[in-house]
């Protein structure tokens, strides 16, 4: 049922106008780029095992790997971050050895990193240009021209005087891509490109790439997402600890199913199967919220349900998650947590039994980098370790112990500093210490972004399993996490609810991506 | 006030605000770059001595004043070892730098405590000199204050309109996307720290060579840390550094014309007045809107990568 | 051939043990370096050194005495470095500390022992944590940079104290010297019979077990080191970030008003300016090398106050200006700061085989 209706919402991007690349096709023309028996290794783990890829000129090669699979280790290899251990690259049939990403730039191969490297405080063209500005005197208004003439050629629509701070989360990748192709980039590897985008912005990106390889560019997408490379890639390759263990034409794959098995080496639920839960008492209320961005938000949240708020990042989301979770006080209207008015809940915060809130910005926010696991673990629950002034760090380090081995959280040594986990791992480690507070309402925004498919699966069912105990607010930019957990779905557009729906109520669900672009019939 | 009193006070704030713009302008490139420098009061003691030295050896105050530079330099060579090769703490290596310029000043200029050099005396700019007001404010002082006159204008065209200014911002404001755009993170806070520097070793020069014109120790008394903080009050922009540093060289100079004229005050308190400016003005510069922050790599070193 | 640096995945445990000597050592030998420059013998001079800091019962005593307000100085800082407030201002507060218990000292130069030298500490300590208070209360609500208001502040303070021992406090029977009246005998610490050891070295002791205790063992201990990593986590954790701010700052301001305290009862017996040594810069270089853990602060106190006294010695013996002993502070730091290196990374060696062939190639 859901994946019907996802497809009603967001009709897959499927493209047609595309001739199919055949095999001849491959074999007369050598590759751009051909990566041999790659091999690196850091410290006892081996992140890349053995690798041989060949990367080809106007062609999209998906690389599909859950996180840790290596696919970033093997694309900062072939961007010059990191050396092999052993193998090499050859481009254009000749053994290339990278020292620096300068190298790499020079040979034609560029990569779009999942954090843009920009400076904001530069104008767009600074940034495109920068390292090659063309002359010790700078020339703005040619510099302006250069970049706008590149962006034509590409279809890339952007501003070139604008600073990159004023610009959108698209706009921002669109300036990364110019700069790869100001640098006359024959091979161009995108990190993810789509966690940041919204919907509209994602589709463009993707004729944008069609694009580029129509002009012979070779594009190489990463991605965890298998609709994405379903819909963009000619060639796909798996990789799986470190070793590629299938490619093949995009034809040859049949269903999205059959590439996730492929993926994850395992027949995977995608489907959650949601247990109902008993409805409890109302545990958050917002009734004419506001100010600050937001308006008129009126909502009612009940122990046992899931409500979602969805809508394009930008919409006033991260101001009510400040407001619900006590950084910005509500400037009008009423928040009511747990039956208390907001400054009165906030006067004297309990450490359990309470609101727990799983922010987006898991290092730096939700945890500190330096600190271990037991004193990331303390970070919200030390009034529960207290003894008169002193801390009880014996029991909060078998608790520790406990709650690591508990959510898997890997590796499982207490002692390992937040910051050397890895994504999923640390955002277990969020998770087991907000519901060790046994919270009665929880604010978890976007929980599974960057996340791979098991890591993912894991969250979820800890969130559907706490409704039990909670009424949970699930703050999400993806729509098949808002379907598959909540009982309800407010969609969230400049500042407002436009809707509020019920997610078995199917008709007036597939309004939903009409409803984010503030269409209202 | 009269006009008589207040044109040589204002020439005076222009004088002793020299070498403050100078380091604070030295700072300033530093800061771009994205390292935090604050061994200015090293830097400020270690070329006032060199210029020193060098004028009192070759007779040129010429060679010593570009040897203050050149002293800096050198100092600040360590800083640069210390964060850019080894990454270490900026703000704790800053500090030594500090302890350690001090401290070689101190113990190299030793045997020249009291001695008198020939170093630079006012020279009227013919013309300009003439303008009413602006003449003898600016254009009846040494050949240093001239020199700095054109940094400051130096600094700006080298941010707005050089690729090597462009590149500079870069490595401070994201040495990735720096690094990502091919160009060498390491090489370019070189430059900046070394840069910056030396103009501050200009304006240490400024102090044994043109200001005071003999050796004593600990010349620069805090004016390295009121640059530090004019580089803040100035938000990073070479402009607000010219400002501060008139301001600044204006309370100097009333402080001590107030201290001359025998006011009744004990000096210990007129002392305090600077000191006590600085923090006024970053007050005030954060109790302004809209502002541009400082630089967003600022004191982060880059890690080298495998 | 090409050096590469990698970051360990846990830094050397051992390596600080081997960084510190090693800093020391080539800073010894840059300063022989700077003394052969200067036509003295440069052995001589180490010999000189050493004898006056650790050669003899007396030496010892000298630099035990003298470690009394770097520790004191030292542990404040640690406190506020560990929550990454860069507080440079144990100068300006050991100076303001100073001044508070001179006024106890000559305001009440009548009251027994008992009664003053604890009114001392107070209104010591509490000058201190005040001065410090107020470039916490500048970065908590008008976010001053604290770096700068403490350094501030310090020429301040000591502009302070000069002013009133020129003129308020000034001794009428100083012959115009710039210092206050000696103490009344109540007001001078206990020493311990035999000896130039003062109470001053039991409130070291308290204070490093009491800092250590509350740093490690208690709620609020933990809630500095969280907010070490920077407001944002601390705000999420629901943690006062600015009062944490203020705590750390007015911990270190009584420490460092304590040191200056002591430094003025019981080595000179009145308030003098002599007293102002840079005590509050030497504790900076003490609290780093130790990385901050007080009984590793008490080793590199005793150590720094040992070349201190050494130097002392020296501009006896070879007439060696006192700024010796800064040049050598600031070179033992600058070396573990690029020393520390070592212990974070490590490194490998790739020789180019590929290289040339590339090139070929191209």
């Amino acid at each position: 049922m859901l994946r019907r209706l996802l497809d009603r919402i967001l009709p897959p991007r499927v493209f047609e106008e595309r001739p199919e690349p055949t095999a001849v096709f491959e074999a007369s023309r050598p590759p751009v780029v051909r990566l041999e028996r790659i091999v690196k290794r850091f410290g006892a783990v081996t992140a890349n095992r053995d690798i041989t890829l060949d990367i080809h000129a106007g062609r999209i090669l998906a690389l599909l790997g859950e996180n840790g699979a290596g696919k970033s280790t093997l694309m900062s290899i072939l961007s010059g971050r990191y050396h092999p251990d052993e193998g090499r690259i050859l481009v254009d049939g000749e053994p290339t050895r990278f020292s620096s990403s300068r190298d790499a730039i020079r040979a034609g191969i560029g990569m779009v990193y999942q954090h843009f490297m920009l400076v904001p405080t530069m104008t767009v063209a600074q940034n495109v240009l920068l390292g090659q500005e063309g002359g010790f005197l700078l020339a703005p208004r040619a510099m302006e021209a250069r970049v706008d003439a590149l962006a034509q050629r590409y279809g890339l629509e952007i501003r070139a005087s604008a600073r990159v701070a004023e610009l959108s989360m698209g706009e921002r990748q669109r300036v990364e891509i110019l700069r790869l192709l100001a640098r006359n980039s024959r091979v161009l590897i995108f990190d993810e490109p789509t966690a940041v985008l919204t919907e509209p912005e994602a589709g463009k990106l993707f004729d944008a790439l069609r694009r580029m390889a129509s002009q012979e560019k070779a594009i190489v997408f990463i991605s965890h997402k298998l609709e994405e490379v379903l819909s963009i890639a000619d060639e796909i390759a798996i990789l799986r600890r470190g070793a590629v263990v299938d490619r093949m034409p995009r034809t040859d794959v049949s269903s999205k199913s059959e590439l996730a098995e492929r993926m994850v080496g395992r027949g995977i639920a995608l489907q959650m199967g949601r247990e109902p839960a008993a409805r409890g008492e109302v545990v958050l209320e917002l009734e004419g919220l506001s100010g600050n961005g937001l308006e008129d938000l009126s909502l009612d949240v009940r122990r046992g349900e899931i409500v979602a708020v969805v809508g394009v990042a930008g919409n006033g989301q991260k101001q009510l998650v400040e407001t619900v979770t006590g950084l910005v006080p509500p400037e009008e209207g009423v928040v009511r947590i747990l039956g208390r008015e907001w400054r009165d809940f906030y006067a004297q915060p309990r450490w359990e039994e309470t609101l727990a809130y799983i922010p987006e910005d898991r290092l730096g926010l939700a945890t500190c980098p330096e600190l271990d696991m037991v004193d990331n673990v303390l970070l919200t629950t030390r009034q529960g370790f207290s003894r008169g002034v002193f801390l009880e760090r014996g029991r909060a380090a078998q608790t520790t112990t406990r709650l690591v081995e508990e959510h898997n959280v890997q590796p499982a040594r207490p002692r390992t500093q937040a910051g050397k986990l890895s994504g999923g791992n640390l955002q277990k480690l969020v998770i087991a210490r907000e519901f060790f507070r046994r919270p009665k309402i929880i604010v978890a925004e976007q929980p599974t972004q960057g996340l791979d498919i098991a890591a993912t699966e894991e969250v979820w069912k800890s969130l559907l399993a706490a409704r039990q105990g909670a009424g949970i607010l699930l703050v999400t930019g993806d729509l098949t996490e808002a379907l598959e957990l909540a009982d309800r779905v407010a969609v969230m557009y400049r500042g407002r609810f436009i809707d509020v729906i019920a997610t078995d109520d199917e008709e007036r669900l597939a309004s939903l991506g009409l409803l984010m672009a503030g269409v209202k019939e | 006030m009269s006009i008589e009193l207040l044109i040589p006070l204002l020439a005076a704030a222009v004088q002793s605000g020299t070498p403050v713009l100078f380091a604070t302008l030295g700072e300033l490139v530093t800061e771009r770059s994205g390292t935090l420098n604050l061994g200015v009061e090293g830097m400020l003691l270690m070329g006032a001595f060199s210029g020193f030295f060098v004028c009192i050896l070759t007779g040129s105050p010429w060679l010593g004043f570009v040897a203050g530079g050149v002293g800096a330099m050198l100092l600040a060579s360590l800083h640069g070892l210390v964060t850019i090769v080894f990454l270490g703490n900026q703000v704790v290596s800053g500090l030594a730098l500090t302890i350690l310029g001090v401290g070689l000043a101190d113990f190299l200029g030793q045997p020249f405590i009291g001695q008198k050099v020939a170093g630079f005396s006012k020279y009227a700019l013919p013309g300009l000199a003439d303008l009413p007001a602006l003449g003898p404010i600016f254009f009846r002082q040494d050949a240093l204050v001239y020199c700095s006159y054109l940094a400051a204008p130096l600094v700006w065209f080298l941010f707005a309109r050089t690729s090597l200014g462009l590149a500079l911002d870069a490595a401070g404001e994201n040495p990735k996307a720096a690094k990502a755009a091919g160009l060498s993170v390491a090489s370019l806070r070189w430059f900046g720290l070394l840069a910056g520097a030396f103009l501050a070793g200009l304006g240490g020069a400024y102090l044994s060579l043109a200001y005071t014109q003999f050796w004593t120790s600990n010349l620069s008394a805090g004016r390295g840390w009121i640059a530090v903080a004019l580089v803040i009050f100035a938000f990073w922009r070479p402009r607000g550094a010219v400002l501060g540093a008139y301001l600044f060289g204006g309370v100097m100079a009333f402080q001590l014309r107030l201290q001359a004229a025998g006011a009744n005050l004990p000096s210990s308190l007129l002392l305090m007045l600077p000191y006590a400016m600085t923090i006024l003005a970053l007050i005030a510069a954060n109790l302004r809107k809209g502002r541009a922050g400082a630089p967003a790599a600022l004191g982060v070193n880059v890690e080298p990568e495998e | 051939m090409r050096l590469y640096a990698i970051r360990r995945q846990e830094p050397l445990k051992w390596g600080s043990c081997l960084v510190f000597p090693a800093a020391l050592a080539f800073s010894l030998a840059f300063c022989c370096l700077l003394l052969a420059i200067q036509g003295k013998p440069p052995l001589t001079g180490l010999a000189s050194l050493f004898a006056g800091a650790f050669g003899s019962h007396h030496a010892l005593q000298d630099t035990l005495l003298k470690a009394v307000p770097i520790f004191l100085c030292a542990l404040g800082v640690a406190v506020a470095f560990r929550m990454q407030i860069w507080n440079i201002g144990a100068e300006g507060q050991y100076a303001l500390g100073a001044v508070g218990a001179t006024w106890a000292a000559l305001a009440f130069p009548d009251a027994p022992r008992p009664v003053l030298i604890p009114l001392m500490l107070l209104s010591g300590g509490l000058a201190g944590g005040m001065w410090a208070l107020i470039p916490a209360l500048l970065k908590v609500r008008l976010r001053v940079n604290e770096i700068i208001s403490t350094l501030m502040l310090n020429y301040i303070g000591i502009n302070f104290l000069d002013w009133l021992v020129y003129g308020a406090w000034k001794d009428p029977a100083s012959f115009g010297f710039p210092m206050t009246a000696r103490f009344s005998p109540s007001a001078l610490f206990p020493r311990l019979p035999g000896t130039r050891l003062h109470l001053g070295l039991a409130l070291c002791a308290l204070a490093g077990v009491a800092v250590w205790l509350w740093l490690s063992r208690t709620r609020l201990g933990y809630e500095v080191k969280a907010a070490g990593s920077g407001p944002r986590a601390s705000v999420y954790a629901r943690m006062d970030y600015g009062f944490l701010v203020c705590l750390v700052m007015a911990v270190c301001g009584v420490l460092a008003g304590t040191a200056g305290l002591t430094e003025t009862v019981a080595s000179a017996g009145r308030l003098q300016p002599s007293i102002m040594a840079g005590y509050g810069y030497t504790a900076i270089v003490v609290a780093w090398l130790a990385r901050l853990n007080p009984l590793s602060i008490a080793v590199a106190a005793f150590l720094l106050a040992g070349l201190r006294v050494g130097v002392e010695n020296l501009q006896l013996s070879l007439q060696v200006p006192a700024a010796f002993g800064g040049i050598l502070e600031g070179c033992i730091l600058l070396s573990v700061l690029a020393g520390q290196f070592v212990t974070g990374f490590r490194f490998r060696v790739e020789r180019d085989e590929g290289r040339a062939e590339t090139e070929g190639a191209a």
